[in-house]
Parts: C-alpha cells; structure tokens; sequence
C-alpha cells in the first residue's frame, strides 16, 4: 500500500517537469508560434541553473536563472520566427541542437557533482498529515504546486477568460485578420515565444534543482518533445494538460515500482515506457472516429504560418 | 527612409551567396565564443583542417560520411513530399540491430550474410518508421514528433538487447553485443574505409534517377508540392506518404546495418555519433539538391573527424552539435534575407504599403511559390 502512494508522489514530480514545459509550448502555439526547440531550451535552463548554483545558494534564484536562460531562448526564436518570419520548424530544430550541444558542452565540468542547493518540500500544514493520501498528495516542493495549480489556472484564465486571451488566440487563428483588427501580432508571438522558452527554461531548472539534482549529458532526456506532444494531445486547453502530464509521470513512476519490486521487466523496457505512452497518446485519438471529430479545429489554425501584412 | 521590400521572385543566385554567408557567420560567431570561452579559436581552426587533410583524416572521413550521407538522403526524400522524417537516427539504430540479429544468430557465406544484413538493415528501418507513416497518412498525426519519440524507444530497445540477450559477456566492462562474425570488405586503395562509402553515391544516383524519370517520383514530387491537386488528378497522396517516408526510414536503417557491418562491428547504444542530426542538417542545408547535399555532407563528416579527434582542445561532438544549431539558424535567416531588397525612399509610397494584389497576380505560379516555400525545406502542411 505504502509504495502505492510513493508511486503518486513520483509520479506527480515527474509530470510536473513535462506540466511546466508544455504549459510554455500551449501559451505559445495559441498565439501560432511552434518552437520545436523546447529540447534544446530545456537543456539550457538546466544548465543555467547547474552554472548559477555554484555561485547562488538560493534555489529560487538558480531556478530564476533558468528561467531567464529560457526566455532569452525563446526571445530568440520569437525574433527569428515573427519579426524575422524565417521558418518556425527549421528555427526550432536548430535551437533543440543548439540547446543540447551547448549544455552539454557547459555541463561536461559539472557531471556527476550533486547540486549544492535544492528545493526542499513544503508539506501543506494538516493537510499533509492525512493517511498515504497525505504524502502523496501535500507534500511536494513548492514549485510543483505551481505547476499543478498556479500555472493551468493562470492560463485558462488568461486565454479563455480575459480579452487579452482572446486577442492571442485571435493570433493564432488568423493573424492578418487580427491585425486589420488593430491587434499587434508580431509583438505579441514575440512575447509568448518568450514565455514559452521562459517555462522551458523554468522546467529544465527545476529538473536539476528538484527531480534529479545532478547534472548528467542529456539531463532532458526527450521530455521536451512529449511536451511539445502533451499538447496535441490536450489538443490546445490547459487543464487537459495536466492530466497528460500526470499519465507521464505515471508511465515513470511505474519503471521504479517495477524495479523496486523486481517485476522482472528489463530496465530498458520500462524505460522506454514513458515515450511510448506519449506516441499512444497522440496517435491513438486520432483514430478513434469521436474523439477525432469532437478535436477537429482544436489546433491553433495559424500555428507555424508566418504573417507578412505586404502578402495579404 | 529606408525600407525592405519583399522580391516577387527570389533568385537562385543570391541566395545561394546569402546563405553561404549565413553559414560564414555563424561559424565566426562559433570562433569568438570559443575564444571567449578559452579555447584558442585560430589555433583550433588550423588544426580541424590539419585533420581533415591528412590521409588518416581523410578515410576517417569518409568513413564519417557514410552514415551522414545515408542519412542525410533519408532526410532528403522526406523533404521532397514535405515530410519531415527526425527520427533518422532511430531508424539507423533499428537497421544496426536488425543486421546485428542476422550476423550473431545465422550462418553462411560471407557474402550471402553481408547481403542478408544490408536487407535486414533496410527492412528495420522501414519497420521502424511504418507506424509514425501510417499515422501520418491517415490520422494526420504531425511526423516530426513521432518520429523524434520513436527514437528514444529505439535506443531502449538497442540497450536491453545489447546490455542483455545478446551481450558479450567474456570481455568485462564491454556494454556490446558479441562481434559480429561478418565484415564488409575494404575499399580498394585504402586502409580503413570500408565498401560501404560507395552506397550513398549509389542511392544518391538512384533517388535522382527516379524523381528525373519515373512516374512514381513525378506524382511523389506533385503530391508535395500541392496534395490537393494530386489527390484531383488521381494520385493515392496517402500511399505516396507511407511508401515515402518507408524508403526513407529503410535508407536510414540500411545505413545502420553498413555502420556495424563496417565499422563497429558491435552493437551498443552509442554506435551513432549523432549522425541522424548531421544527416537532418546536411539535407537542410542543401535543401533539395543532391550534389550540394554530397559536398555539404563530406565538409559535415569532416568537421565531426576534428571535433572527435580534437577533444582535448575543447571541441566535442556537442560543440559540433552546437554549431549544426548556431549553422541552421544562420542559414533560416539567410534565406528570409533573400527575399527582400533595401530600398531608399523619400516618404514611404502608400501603394506598396499594402499587398501588391494585382502584382502577385501578375507574377504567375512562380511568384506566388516564392513568397510561400522559395526552394527551402518545407513547412509542415497540416
């Protein structure tokens, strides 16, 4: 029973990395930016973050480092992509090698070494002395009541609830008809591509400040491409994110259960889980006739087309 | 004032300049932060190119483009149908383990086995990508992701067989499988560059003669192009999709199957040296013609030979993977710079503020595809 609940309490770390970053890529792709770079701004936040707890001792200030990293990242492609309007899926496979090598290139001094400063659990008072329920639930670090909580909420009020939400959605729908409706387009996919890579960012800092506090080579290890596919598979609405994510960290909390209980499952098997799961996810529905047309449209219709005002 | 001004029509010249220009940039880009950053970026320089020409260098590099090349035509023949194969490196590591299987667990002539791994090798890479295609064919599922995620699933599965079943456990510490009994023979002339170099120069000939003279690579060529219009004039875009990008991936895997059958000899998880991003970014670079895709990918095989044997220095095959990003994004930039032109104006001309409607009209199909695709890769059509 007891490693049942550690199971959820791994699990809902684990979603959380997925959580945060996908969040990032769905405020972007509703504005029609699609940065397949997340790998590689993951990669970087981390690595920011590893660099800035040599010198910080507050882990919120190495995530806020990571952050930045991110953002500039994002800033990047959002430059390149809505002003420069160079194409976004070229743009963004660059930044996944450019993200990747550099960490990695960073990172190689620092492998190995454990991270000097941490996040640290926060149990919710009373709440977190509940029976099995209690831990597994109430007594995470702080950042990941963000992700569940602060996070889905911020953008579903924001996009669906406030004008501004709607102005980036009319973005990503049809931008030459939200500019002849005087919305500024390109400012605002700049923006959002930065908040995307800033949640990246955040992501890949909170993966080394939190779930494995260590720098090692491919500390992302692909989460960026399942958030770019949670995504799809949220089709477009953050709350469906979070079940996405909580399905992920599932799938990787399931690999340490059955090594923890010796299932007798090779460890590359279960390792491969996770990935699996996520090609599931966004493959299966769109065979399935109901769910296929209940998601048709849900897709941001400008997601990756440049807008030139002069072509229109 | 001065103002840009989008070209009707982009012409091949100049942005073959530009982008070569790109490409210059970022590489200096690369020096100064290499230089910043404490490595000796002119001394590093000089000796990748000291490498690169001496004859060791040189079959190294060779040896390099075979897997780069391969997979760069994988990546390639996606690109003509739009399609985006990223799972390259995937299909290779498929296509190794396939004829893996084959050379530990059958017996034979040499030359049968050989021929046998090579057929293995292709038809595990065409596995390897048959459920990304059919998803793409007929659920619309985006291929670049599911391409990309199939590639962690395929080193997983190249671990557990070759930390497992299939390990060699006489040599302690060795992560592989056992050696595979069968070797590709050496290109005359050499020392160490196994028969393999001359696949991609064959498929290479092979892919150009299908798409200048068989109906199947005219309708292949339509179908990415303007899916709707081939669809009209009767062509099955759905199986063009699948057996595309199955060609592809069995491109892919064939060039995993000549990698252990050449070179390694051993199956491992690291037998790739991120070749299928050297592949993917050679294709893009080249974007589309084939001779430039060859010279691109030697100049690629031999930047990976420094950075390899220059590790000490401060180069690795992640710097080099840095660069590949650093490279791409120059050559994005580049190629938007080609269309437009500076122009000086007095006072902006109201009329051209807008969209010169009647120009584009004017300008015919010609003008119309420059302003959407101008000759890059393409953008994903869904």
């Amino acid at each position: 029973m007891g490693s049942l609940f550690n199971a959820l309490h791994t699990s809902i770390d684990a979603g959380a990395v997925i959580l945060i970053a996908a969040m990032g890529s769905l405020l972007a792709e509703r504005s029609g930016m699609l940065n397949l770079g997340m790998e590689g701004m993951m990669a970087l936040g981390a690595v920011a973050a590893v660099v800035a707890a040599g010198q910080l001792t507050s882990p919120l200030l190495c995530l806020l480092v990571g952050i930045a990293a991110g953002a500039l990242c994002g800033l990047v492609f959002g430059v390149v992509t809505a002003v420069i309007r160079a194409n976004q899926v070229l743009t963004g496979l660059a930044l996944v090698l450019l993200g990747v090598g550099l960490a990695n290139r960073i990172g190689t001094d620092f492998a190995g070494t454990p991270m000097s400063t941490t996040f640290s659990s926060w149990p919710i008072p009373l709440l977190h002395e509940i029976p099995y329920i209690g831990r597994a639930l109430f007594s995470h670090d702080p950042i990941v009541y963000v992700a569940y909580l602060v996070l889905p909420a911020a953008a579903s009020y924001v996009l669906f609830r406030t004008r501004h939400g709607l102005n980036v959605r009319a973005i990503g729908e049809n931008a030459a008809a939200a500019d002849a409706a005087g919305l500024r387009v390109t400012a605002t996919r700049t923006i959002y591509a930065t908040i995307g890579g800033a949640l990246a960012g955040m992501a890949g800092g909170w993966l080394v400040l939190s779930l494995t506090p260590t720098w090692t080579q491919n500390v992302t290890g692909g989460r960026g491409w399942v958030a770019i596919a949670l995504v799809i598979f949220a089709y477009w609405r953050p709350w469906r994110v979070v079940g996405g994510a909580l399905l992920f960290g599932g799938m990787i909390s399931l690999g340490f259960l059955a090594q923890d209980q010796n299932w007798g499952i090779p460890a590359p098997v279960l390792a491969m889980l996770p990935y699996v799961l996520t090609l599931v996810l966004i493959v299966l529905p769109a065979f399935v006739p109901s769910i296929r047309a209940r998601r048709a449209g849900a897709a941001p219709a400008g997601l990756t087309l440049p807008f030139y005002r002069e072509a229109r | 004032m001065i103002r840009l001004q989008r070209r009707l029509r982009v012409d091949r010249r100049r942005s073959i300049t530009l982008r070569l220009a790109g490409v210059v940039i970022s590489l200096l880009v690369a020096g100064v932060v290499l230089q910043i950053s404490g490595s000796p970026a002119l001394m590093l320089g000089r000796r990748a190119v000291e490498t690169m020409t001496t004859p060791y260098g040189m079959e190294q590099g060779l040896v390099l483009a075979t897997p780069i090349l391969l997979t760069a035509l994988a990546v390639a023949l996606g690109f003509r149908m739009r399609l985006w194969n990223i799972g390259v490196d995937g299909q290779l590591y498929i296509g190794a383990l396939a004829a893996t299987g084959i050379g530990l667990n059958v017996n034979g002539p040499t030359w049968l086995m050989l021929t046998l791994m090579m057929v293995a090798g292709a038809a595990g890479g065409a596995f390897w990508i048959l459920g990304p295609a059919l998803a793409r064919a007929y659920g619309r599922v985006n291929e670049i992701i599911t391409t990309l995620l199939m590639n962690f699933v395929a080193l997983q599965v190249v671990n557990w067989l070759s930390l497992g079943p299939w390990r060699d456990s006489t040599i302690p510490d060795l992560s592989a499988t056992r050696r595979i009994p069968y070797e590709l023979p050496i290109l005359p002339g050499t020392n160490t560059v196994p028969i393999g170099v001359i696949a991609p120069f064959l498929i290479a000939a092979v892919v150009f003669f299908i798409f200048r003279f068989t109906t199947w690579g005219y309708e292949v060529d339509i179908s990415g192009g303007n899916a709707r219009a081939a669809e009209y004039a009767g062509i099955d875009v759905r199986r063009r999709i699948v057996s595309v990008m199955c060609i592809s991936g069995a491109i892919a895997g064939a060039s995993g199957a000549i990698l252990v059958a050449g070179t390694t000899h051993r199956l491992s998880s690291t037998i790739s040296n991120q070749y299928g991003f050297s592949g993917f970014i050679v294709a893009a670079l080249a974007a589309g013609a084939i001779v430039v895709l060859i010279l691109v990918g030697l100049l690629v095989a031999g930047l990976l030979v420094a950075a390899i044997t220059l590790q000490t220095l401060g180069l690795s095959v992640d710097a080099v993977l840095a660069l590949y990003g650093l490279i791409l994004i120059g050559n994005v930039v580049a190629e938007v710079a080609a269309r437009y032109r500076v122009v000086r104006t007095t006072k902006p001309p109201p009329e051209l503020q807008f969209a010169p409607a009647e120009a584009l009209a004017g300008a015919g199909p010609q003008g119309l595809s420059a302003l959407t695709a101008a000759g890059s890769p393409p953008e994903s059509t869904d």
